[in-house]
């Protein structure tokens, strides 16, 4: 029956077209809110923008202390990230590719780290933090990171390199290669949709994380973004128009790496 | 092409100790060590400037009649019970929705996907915003329907808050699961796309009974993480209610942070106890999981 | 791929040189580290800056650092970084934060301080265990601010003390709400007290001060037969619709602003009010045509003490006692405590300074507010504290989620009220 048919796609289509104003219509109109002043805001609160003030990014930038806040961001989540790829690529080349008693002990011993709850550590970590002087440093929070997020990285990257035709590495001892010059030469450049997986993922979690930022993190020019955007929720009359301003600054790399990276991280997920 | 390594010789001990070494150090120093040391804050009494006290199991004695921690307990295992349903449902059924072939799939992709990206902070700012009594989307909806007297503080009153933050909770995630059902069905062998090409009903039909029990294993596997992780729910809560109004929205941890970090005596102690039942908690919920499903690989997906 | 190696090398070396830095850099330079609230209130903020730089021409060499937090995050993070010794220098807190004092994390102020130049009565109001921990900032007495304009409106005229009886002052709420007005504008979004000016300022005017204590204390029974009518009347008011339907979420800042400009007519607050109102209105003050009055919680029927007031200490500055800047704290202390710092902070906030300073060098366009305040207070008696000085421990917590929120909101009745606070707070 073509017309029932015809009838039920439209229906689809109707019913994911609504989904999707519900998904995306709170981010579209705080992105509007951003491009307008709380005075014309509270005349209507969900009208587009009549003029563009674009110079609100530049005063969130400057005046309320963002581009700190973005950077602390970056050092941490750049760090982080780079050192999840080091260590989670030897290890999960290793309990790959080697066969070895107690092999899958560690593998899953570290994995099953992925299901303790935050709360289980973050009391610990504060104490651990603060008697090794890390607490309210970068430093103390990107190591924190690194061990919240390793069993991930080490699940990603060993399911991968679990993958990779062995007469590569056979060739290559023919050829005389040491072990680790076979990870580094060979296996790792050979693991780049893995990596670029590992480094997304890790990425879009660690720049939005909060609860152990906001445990391990006091000093105001030592907050990361996700903190910083929280600390205009305060006291100050609610500035819609420029709360909304900031968080939009710290969504756009997350979209932008998204937009660039999604079927990278489809892939990844799938694999 | 054998992907199975052989047995390696001797001497390479040393390559595989220098390749683990730093994640095993990392993972013994970042996670056993503390939570050892968490268990250990339980059984004792910590004073900010004076020894700590061995209490020995008091902390978990007065765990047991602490009607705050119980109303966590219940809102945690609620939320975690509900949400990955809603999630999951959804996406399924959206991931049908693009198999069976929308115009204009990738945009609604990557429309969905949206709320994944986005931090809680501004998730919470968002949402606190739709949700305000007077000028948020929700009660101006019902205004314009006429249902003015269903209109309420969403996040101000016990009886809804809770379900409101699981509302967002959805919102968050459920493009998350849609992804990777939609892997999921693409994944499955190209026949039964084909027959189901043949007439509408037919196809429907079709799908229920033919493709979904075919991925149920990834939909167990994403139900059985999506429990694992709302037990752990923190952030969307602390930011948006605090677990009030009247510990409406109270779960462990929560109740955790707030007994750690905002209370008036400074005890760690206590906290720590929490924390070491809600770990034990999950522990047992995996174990049972994984022998009731005997499915190890759905952990991975 | 090679940038990516690269990155990582650069990594492990950026993080032990972060790591290395970190451990390093608790040099002794002289900087003092100062965390307060009051970032949003402008006569605050240049207050601060006023005694930072009279602090940095007399100590040459010595630099202050202020950093402003909101108060709720002040809390946590001085409960977080000074139990880690990592907290600032001067610190900022209020009377009812006892627990900083009870872990140790403050010095006595007794030979810090000249406490000549403080309000005599404020160093024993704050006096905890023997010792004072804090410079009063200044003092308040909780009122209810009014707009005069609307009040004529409803075609109501107050009494010169602005204390109506139980009867009439409902009758004007009542009215209010007829006439579309906000009748009591209250927001507990994000404070544990406002949420309580409806009911224990009536209970202080009902028991009187001995009785109040006793119950602040747990000594009295929330089923006694005054507490019960008090929290019966202030029932009444929520059941009329009084108070603002967004109650529960309203932050303090906005309700402010529900108050000027969406037809509010009472405002109970301290008269910290001056410190938000009067500031220019594009940062939050009163509009320019606004007609502000200060009138009375309501005579309670046959109460106790009907000109009894509440006045409480606002705040102050104390010195954390792990740090390494004794000396300069000290002598930003002394700064503070000056009648020239006194006077300003009068003058920029219209709240009275906690430190003695001499009234009539107090110049600004606010004398109006302060005769005002004055007519309404005469005769008063006060009474020092607010309920979250005395409550601590599962008493204070269900004092904020029940009394102050959940009561007002009109989500317990009062029997269950009191059944929760005695079972909390009443030590039989």
């Amino acid at each position: 029956m073509p017309h029932a048919r015809a009838l039920g796609r439209w229906l689809l289509f109707g019913l994911l077209a609504l989904y999707t104003a519900f998904a995306i219509g709170p981010v579209l109109w705080l992105a509007s809110m951003s491009l307008r002043t709380t005075a014309e805001i509270d005349r209507a609160h969900y009208a587009l923008p009549t003029t563009w003030h674009w110079w609100k990014f530049a005063a969130a930038w400057v005046d309320s202390s963002y581009r700190v806040y973005f950077w602390n961001s970056v050092i941490v989540v750049g760090i982080s990230v780079l050192i999840l790829v080091a260590i989670g690529g030897m290890a999960g080349y290793c309990l790959a590719r080697y066969h070895f008693r107690g092999n899958r002990v560690i593998f899953f011993a570290i994995f099953s780290t992925i299901m303790l709850p935050p709360q289980i550590t973050v009391i610990s970590f504060f104490q651990i933090l603060v008697e090794y002087r890390l607490f309210n440093t970068l430093a103390g929070l990107i190591i924190v990171y690194i061990g919240v997020q390793l069993p991930l990285t080490l699940q990603i990257l060993e399911s991968f390199f679990k993958r990779i035709p062995q007469e590569l590495f056979d060739a290559a001892r023919l050829d005389g290669y040491s072990d680790f010059a076979i990870y580094w030469r060979i296996a790792f450049p050979i693991a780049t949709p893995a990596v670029v997986t590992v480094v997304i993922v890790n990425f879009i979690l660690l720049w939005n994380e909060f609860l152990y930022a906001v445990v391990l993190i006091t000093a105001d020019e030592k907050r990361t973004l996700p903190l910083g955007v929280y600390k205009f929720m305060g006291d100050q009359f609610s500035d819609v128009g420029m709360v909304a301003t900031g968080a939009i600054i710290s969504i756009v790399p997350v979209i932008i790496a998204y937009t660039f990276f999604s079927e990278k991280i489809i892939q990844g997920m799938r694999g | 092409m054998s992907t199975i390594p052989p047995r390696p010789p001797r001497h390479t001990w040393r390559v595989i100790g220098l390749f683990l070494a730093p994640a095993v150090a990392a993972y013994l120093l970042l996670t056993v060590y503390p939570v050892l040391r968490t268990i250990y804050n339980s059984l004792l009494e910590i004073r900010p400037r004076e020894p700590s006290v061995f209490v020995g199991a008091r902390n978990y004695v007065q765990l047991a009649t602490d009607k705050t921690f119980w109303l966590a307990v219940k809102h945690t295992v609620i939320w975690a019970t509900l949400a990955p349903l809603l999630e999951v449902g959804i996406g399924l059924l959206l991931a049908l929705g693009l198999y069976a072939r929308v115009p204009m799939a990738r945009f609604f992709r990557v429309a969905w996907f949206a709320p994944v990206l986005i931090s809680y902070v501004v998730v919470s700012i968002m949402w606190s915003w739709l949700y305000n009594y007077d000028w948020g989307i929700v009660n101006i909806a019902l205004r314009a329907v006429g249902l003015e007297a269903l209109q309420k503080a969403w996040l101000g009153e016990p009886r809804f808050a809770l379900a409101a933050l699981i509302l967002v909770d959805v919102w968050k995630w459920t493009a998350f699961h849609m992804v990777v059902c939609l892997a999921a069905l693409q994944g499955l062998p190209r026949e039964v796309l084909e027959a189901a090409e043949i007439d509408m009903c037919g196809w429907v039909r079709k799908l229920r009974f033919i493709a979904v029990p075919m991925i149920a294993p990834t939909l167990l596997g994403l139900l059985v993480l999506g429990f694992i992780g709302k037990m752990k729910v923190f952030d969307l809560v602390w930011l948006m209610t605090q677990g009030g109004p009247l510990w409406s929205t109270e779960t462990v941890s929560t109740y955790v942070y707030k007994r750690a970090f905002d209370w008036n005596t400074f005890d760690l102690g206590y906290p720590s106890a929490v924390a070491t039942v809600w770990f034990a908690a999950i522990l047992a919920c995996v174990i049972l999981f994984v022998t009731l499903f005997r499915q190890r690989d759905t952990l991975e997906y | 791929m090679r940038l990516v190696k690269r990155g990582i090398t650069l990594s492990v070396l950026a993080l032990l040189a972060v790591l290395v830095a970190s451990l390093a850099a608790h040099a002794q330079d002289k900087t003092l580290t100062i965390w307060t609230m009051g970032g949003d209130q402008p006569g605050w903020v240049k207050w601060l800056d006023a005694i930072a730089g009279n602090f940095e021409k007399n100590n040459s060499g010595a630099k202050v650092k202020i950093t402003y937090y909101d108060k709720s995050a002040l809390l946590v993070a001085l409960k977080t970084a000074l139990r880690a010794k990592q907290g600032p220098d001067v610190v900022y807190h209020e009377p009812d934060q006892m627990e900083l004092v009870d872990a140790g994390y403050l010095r006595p102020l007794d030979g810090i301080v000249p406490w000549d130049k403080v309000q005599p009565w404020a160093r024993e109001a704050w006096t905890i265990k023997g010792h004072a921990y804090g410079i009063p900032y200044s003092w308040y007495t909780n009122e209810i601010f009014y707009n005069k304009k609307l009040m004529a409106e409803l075609g109501v005229t107050l009494p010169a003390t602005g204390q109506v009886s139980q009867a009439d002052f409902l009758g004007i709420l009542k009215k209010a709400r007829a006439a579309n007005m906000e009748p009591m504008v209250i927001g507990v979004g994000d404070r544990p007290f406002p949420g309580a000016y409806l009911t224990f300022e009536m209970l202080l005017r009902k028991l009187g001060p001995a009785d109040y204590q006793k119950l602040l204390d747990g000594k009295l029974s929330y089923a006694d037969a005054r507490v019960i009518s008090v929290l019966r009347y202030a029932k009444e008011i929520v059941d009329a619709g009084a108070l603002p339907k967004a109650f529960a979420t309203l932050k303090l800042s906005d309700s402010y602003q529900v108050f000027f400009q969406r037809r509010g007519l009472m405002f109970p607050q301290g008269t910290w009010y001056s410190q938000r109102a009067f500031a220019p209105a594009d940062k939050g003050g009163q509009p320019e045509d606004f007609s502000l009055g200060v009138m009375n919680f309501p005579a309670m029927d046959a109460g106790a003490c009907n000109n009894c007031r509440t006045a409480a200490l606002s705040g102050g500055y104390g010195v954390s006692a792990d740090t390494k800047q004794l000396g300069l704290a000290t002598g930003f202390l002394k700064e503070m405590a000056t009648p020239e710092m006194g006077e300003l902070w009068t003058t920029l906030n219209n709240s009275p300074s906690g430190v003695l300073f001499d009234p009539a060098k107090v110049q600004n366009q606010y004398a109006w507010y302060f005769k005002e305040l004055d007519r309404a207070r005469q005769g008063s008696k006060y009474f020092i504290g607010i309920p979250l000085n005395f409550v601590t421990g599962q008493c204070r917590e269900t004092f904020i989620q029940v009394i102050n929120k959940a009561f007002p909101a009109g989500l317990v009745s009062v029997d269950e009220t009191v059944r929760q606070m005695n079972e909390a707070c009443y030590k039989g």
